[in-house]
């Protein structure tokens, strides 16, 4: 393949020019193996357990925004444009280190330290964030870091501690250089298709979403990265080729959400934090599964359209879209199509997407004033946990109490995110009473036939299916049986 | 130095330095990220190259062959090291399972191959291209299956299998009050942050090895037998560790591997373990059935107490000793606790932090709270009714120290403890609100610790030990105890630990290093002492260490000046004696736990714990709580959500990573307290300290089981307790 363009980013202070990048090289690989820096740590080398986390510096809507990632699964080709930070680069040069550095130092937060590394850079995205950040926005920054030997309580107290005193940093490396950043930034954004490698082993940068139609068109087969939170793990856990790579995270027309009367629309490259401020906005029953799917770090990555792209059985949030009605744009060289979301997911593995399409956007529709929505997400561990079953619910009813409208979604229940058709039915035209929800429960049986696997067995998820059905209802009528852990953050 | 008698006064007791809150010394280092672990270690000259494992996809079975022509043409590969080519290895001295060598494969993952590349990349694309033809045999994966044909074991450790005192079954039978049941605990995963990592060097016939062990010298030895090499041609070091938990006591297959590669592509290599290969191709602790027995009258006094314990391991391994605690921690006076050892194909079973007493105390002392509840005596009353303070096996043998009670009872004073009410009483809203106890017990382990001192002409003392670190807080103890026995500022000391050019120390585990590194260097610290006095003439009995000169009568020297150009250095082992024989040396402590469950979905949340430890002289308070902290956090997780699930048709763990093996995360962690009881212990060794790492873990699961007991009314013998195991008995929600 013609090589044209080459790989640009800023990595602490120094401009790094890449024309050699492996197709499925991790941005954690190249910064402990080709630069040295060894602060990054590798613990899973999956997004669990943060001990690699690092900031990545982007311009999003003019702004230069930073964010913490996981460098173990962020592949170096999504880097263009971008500015990396690692812990290396926290310290003064004259080895005073930053407070938020200090603090754990201070509140022994640290014991083995391998962890600690990820935890001062994810206390240091929070510190960019939030001058007084309270305890619920600690947790929440903290959410995608474990550690296995000093157990939280003193890298919270560290936290809080920086967060009660903001002690002035002497040296911030982010906002010193923020400007100059920012233009460079700007300018490294690609004019033309960036491209490299020999085949087997391509890196392909379009640069617009046309290009992208035109790269897809002529190689169907590719391999679409956005935030590379599920292809990361093809790559680091299944060892798989993948040939060739085209990443669009940094694709800005993907990256829109309008607003309107009618709901969202939202760009397939939207990553979940900036999609769930919007979506919350509009139907704030979503706020505890968003809380709660994976850490910062994963939803700083993690793309609504790659969620919805890849098909998985148990993404978190093809439940609730569907149970909204959304519908999904899909585009080629060809144009444009749209199709409800539940339409797009064939059975497992297989998706309706044609050769040569890309999903481009999502629209969800705004529920009525006095539409009933829940969604619960089941899972083994309640924090930072792949769900077990994640159930949504929409109903209507018209003022005799009748249900009017019922949608039901679920994952983890099927090959596919799926529709709960015959609940529905039996929902339908009934009164919103127990007696209804008993009787429409049993239709679960022809709605689904579950799998047992180490998450859950086939039994469980098929009584945790109707439990939820039933908790939905009493919710409506007064109950509440939701944890609510972050319940002060905005 | 032979420590033969109970120690008297030292200069550890003018606890300058020690036991005092000094900061750990490497936080800084930790913070920035520049403390070097196992992969990180790099000389910009040397051209490292990667080596990626290849694991068996069988159980057990034999290999029949092997095509590696793909990976050995696959771009950048340098050689491709498999089992078959290395043959039948002799097997290191604590390793059960045959870590590389051979046709026969023991466990799922065991290492059956490493490729070699230029990069790391193509080591790993490579090694998906290894081709494997097994022979498979059919294994054993299921304990319940297994313990019908469990054996009773020579001996576990040096201890007898069994133990009986009185006549356990006619006193259980005749007491007016008894209990029996039985608790299982499943296969849990040290999963500590740092997966296994080695870079091997070869120069000739010698080998440098970068690599994260907690036992220095048990890795450089075993690694010599496996290698076929002198042990001397070995260098072994591991400075940083990024936790361990046992899990690296033992050589692990990274080292061999890279040993291999680097030797076959003839370039220094490295290799890391990929974060699944730690749950199947390393240990884990063993899952256990154990039932336990308690007889009692209406009193609360025990008259008999019995506990038996199953667990599974390789043929050829070891059990999980789960009873053991039960031979010391209460009286009563007819007893009989048994272990046995079923055969399982998994990977190996072996230590994690706190082997035998984590488990055990997990099942004994949900039976002490459920009988406690029996006899409609306080929990933590019960316990003190059937305090002991000898060995109630062998009377004869008082405990050197021992004062659970009263950290039961000052953990129930500060922790709130009578506000506890009935079962299921308690209700905030949706929570259901309990409290729960268990005592703490971990016996005290001595093991032989070198150290070399060295004073230098700046007056700086340098302390050299194969020692680890494993986030315990060895370098920051090691360092008080150099500072307070030399008499100089903590800042005048360097401590260099975990090279096989150092002595040779206890190592970190057990929870004995705190207590017996400290004693070598204790010890060199004499020997640097008496070779400083000697040098001036002193009489070493009346030389007086302090603010950084050594006094005797009315003269006094720098450490400096003393040292000469040429400096000085001590070096000595402490060797134990037989006191452990007449004393029973053991830790205690209480852990106090609030939750609240949900009436509703059954979701357990811990409020907040208290742990309250009486474990001799806390050399210092900060690295100490962190310890206790952390296993608290441990506890959690053994109690709510660790748990490997076994696939008992393919024969191996199946959660193995860090999203399916649940560890606590930091919401799942509330308030958290520690209180250590202000005393030592002249037994244990002149620093009066004992171990503390392991004590915060030993209880801490079964408090929390208790707690949910008292806030549900459902009593769960299975760990771990998730909700599926309270859901079908939890009170109506309104």
């Amino acid at each position: 393949m013609q090589q044209t363009g080459r790989i640009r980013l800023i990595l602490n202070d120094e401009d790094i020019v890449l024309d050699d990048v492996p197709a499925t090289g991790t941005l954690l690989d190249w910064l402990r193996l080709r630069r040295r820096l060894t602060g990054t740590k590798e613990g899973c080398a999956e997004g669990d357990c943060g001990a690699c986390t690092v900031l990545v510096g982007r311009l999003l809507d003019g702004d230069l925004v930073y964010e913490s990632v996981n460098a173990c699964i962020r592949l170096l080709g999504s880097l263009n444009a971008t500015h990396v930070v690692t812990v290396e680069h926290l310290a003064a040069p004259d080895g005073a280190l930053h407070p938020v550095q200090q603090a754990l130092v201070d509140h022994h937060g640290s014991q083995c330290g391998f962890c600690t590394p990820g935890f001062v850079m994810s206390l240091y995205g929070l510190w960019l964030a939030s001058d007084r950040p309270g305890r619920p926005e600690i947790e929440k920054a903290l959410q995608g870091n474990l550690c296995r030997c000093t157990g939280y309580e003193p890298i919270v107290a560290a936290a809080e501690a920086v967060a009660a005193t903001r002690p002035s940093a002497v040296f911030d490396p982010i906002e010193r250089t923020r400007a100059d950043v920012k233009e460079k930034l700007a300018a490294l954004a690609p004019r033309q298709t960036i491209r490299m490698g020999e085949v087997g082993n391509r890196v392909v940068i379009p640069a617009d979403v046309g290009a992208l139609a035109e790269v897809l068109a002529a190689e169907p087969k590719a391999t679409l990265v956005a935030g590379c939170t599920d292809v990361g793990l093809w790559v680091t856990k299944q060892m798989r080729a993948l040939d060739p790579v085209v990443f669009i995270n940094h694709l800005q027309e993907l990256q829109a959400i309008e607003r309107s009367d009618g709901g969202l629309t939202i760009g397939a490259g939207v990553t979940y934090t900036q999609a769930f401020a919007a979506l919350c906005e509009m139907v704030p029953a979503l706020r505890p599964l968003i809380d709660r799917i994976g850490g910062a770090q994963v939803r700083n990555m993690g793309t609504i359209g790659g969620n919805i792209a890849n098909g998985s059985p148990i993404g978190d949030t093809p439940p609730p879209l569907i149970a909204l009605g959304a519908t999904l744009a899909l585009r080629a060289t060809a144009g444009r199509r749209e199709l409800p979301l539940e339409d797009y997911f064939i059975e497992y593995g297989r998706q309706d997407r044609r050769p040569g399409e890309f999903v481009e956007s999502l629209f969800v529709p705004a529920p009525a004033a006095d539409d009933r929505f829940a969604v619960y997400k089941l899972s083994k561990r309640r924090d930072e946990d792949i769900s077990a079953l994640c159930g949504a619910f929409r109903i209507a009813l018209d003022h005799a109490g009748t249900v009017t409208y019922a949608r039901l979604c679920f994952g983890g229940m099927a090959g596919t995110p799926k529709r709960a058709t015959h609940v529905e039915a039996a929902l339908r035209g009934k009164p919103w009473t127990e007696a209804t929800i008993v009787a429409a429960a049993m239709a679960f049986e022809q709605d689904y036939t579950p799998l047992s696997d180490w998450r859950a067995t086939a039994a469980y998820r098929m009584l945790a299916a109707r439990n939820l059905l039933m908790r939905f209802y009493l919710e409506t009528t007064g109950e509440t049986a939701q944890l609510h852990r972050f319940e002060e953050v905005a | 130095m032979q420590f033969d008698k109970p120690a008297t006064t030292n200069p550890i007791d003018r606890l300058k330095v020690v036991g005092q809150p000094v900061h750990r010394i490497d936080g800084q280092l930790k913070a920035t990220g520049r403390a070097k672990y196992a992969y990180e270690w790099h000389d910009p000259n040397v051209p490292y190259v990667y080596g990626y494992p290849v694991g068996a996809a069988i159980a057990k079975g034999h290999i029949v062959s092997m095509d590696v022509s793909a990976a050995k043409e696959a771009p950048g590969v340098l050689a491709v090291v498999t089992a078959l080519d290395v043959g039948e290895r002799k097997k290191g001295k604590f390793n059960t399972a045959k870590l590389f060598g051979g046709s026969e494969i023991q466990h799922y993952h065991q290492a059956v191959a490493v490729v070699v590349a230029e990069t790391f990349e193509q080591a790993r694309a490579a090694a998906a291209l290894v081709r494997v033809e097994y022979a498979e045999e059919i294994g054993a994966f299921d304990l319940k299956d297994a313990m019908k044909t469990a054996i009773k074991p020579k001996d576990v450790g040096g201890a007898p299998p069994d133990t009986a005192v009185g006549d356990f079954d006619g006193a259980f039978k005749a007491a007016p009050v008894s209990f029996d049941a039985t608790y299982t605990t499943p296969d849990q995963s040290h999963s500590m942050m740092e997966p296994h990592a080695s870079i091997a060097v070869w120069d000739g016939e010698a080998l440098t090895i970068w690599t994260s062990a907690q036992m220095i010298d048990w890795w450089r030895s075993d690694l010599a037998t496996t290698l076929d090499v002198e042990k001397e041609k070995i260098h072994l070091m591991s400075p940083f560790i990024g936790g361990g938990f046992g899990g690296k006591l033992f050589l692990r297959a990274d080292a061999v591997l890279a040993a291999f590669g680097a030797k076959a592509a003839r370039r220094p290599v490295k290799v890391a373990l990929p974060r699944p290969f730690m749950v199947n191709n390393t240990t884990h602790r063993p899952a256990t059935i154990q039932r336990v027995r308690i007889a009692a009258e209406h009193t609360g006094k025990i008259t008999a107490i019995g506990h038996e314990s199953w667990s599974g391991d390789l043929p050829g391994g070891q059990l999980e000793t789960a009873a053991m605690q039960t031979r010391l921690l209460y009286a009563g006076e007819n007893r009989m606790t048994a272990m046995r050892l079923a055969t399982l194909d998994l990977a190996e079973g072996n230590a994690m932090r706190a082997p035998g007493e984590a488990p055990g105390m997990m099942a004994l002392e949900i039976a002490m709270d459920e009988m406690a509840e029996k006899l409609d005596i306080d929990p933590v009353e019960f316990r003190i009714i059937n305090d002991t303070q000898v060995d109630p096996e062998k009377p004869e043998r008082p405990f050197s120290h021992r004062d659970l009670v009263s950290c039961l009872r000052l953990g129930a004073e500060r922790f709130g403890w009578s506000d506890r009410g009935r079962p299921a009483s308690r209700r905030e809203g949706n929570w259901l609100i309990g409290l729960g106890v268990a005592a703490a017990f971990r016996n005290n382990l001595l093991v032989p610790s070198a150290a070399r001192v060295r004073l230098d002409h700046e007056g700086v003392i340098t302390v050299e030990t194969d020692m680890t670190d494993i986030g315990t807080g060895s370098y920051t103890i090691i360092a008080q105890t150099a500072a307070e026995m030399m008499g100089v500022p903590i800042e005048k000391v360097v401590v260099r630990l975990g090279d096989s050019r150092f002595p040779v120390s206890a190592g970190s585990g057990g929870q004995f290093g705190a207590n017996c590194s400290t004693t070598g260097v204790y010890a060199a610290c004499v020997k640097l002492r008496e070779a400083i006095a000697q040098k001036l003439g002193f009489n070493s009995e009346d030389a007086t260490f302090e603010n950084g000169e050594v006094r005797s009568g009315n003269r006094s020297v720098p450490l400096a000046e003393a040292a000469g150009s040429e400096g000085l250095a001590g070096e000595d082992t402490v060797e134990w004696a037989k006191l452990a024989d007449s004393h029973q040396q053991s830790t205690f402590g209480a852990h106090f736990v609030e939750v609240g469950v949900d009436i509703a979905t059954g979701e357990s949340r811990i409020r907040r714990m208290l742990a309250v430890c009486a474990a001799g002289r806390i050399l210092n308070p900060i690295t100490a709580r962190s310890q206790v902290v952390g296993a608290m956090t441990m506890g959690v997780g053994s109690a709510l959500s660790e748990e490997l699930a076994v696939d008992v048709g393919r024969g191996f763990f199946v959660n193995h990573d860090l999203a399916g093996y649940e560890v606590p995360v930091h919401a799942d962690i509330p308030h958290q307290e520690v209180i250590f009881m202000d005393e030592t212990d002249p037994y244990s060794s002149p620093m009066k300290a004992k171990g503390i790492a392991e004590l915060g873990l030993c209880g801490v699961s079964a408090a929390i089981a208790n707690a949910i007991y008292n806030a549900t009314g459902v009593r769960v013998r299975e760990y771990p307790i998730t909700l599926d195991k309270l859901i079908g008995g939890l009170p109506d929600v309104t």
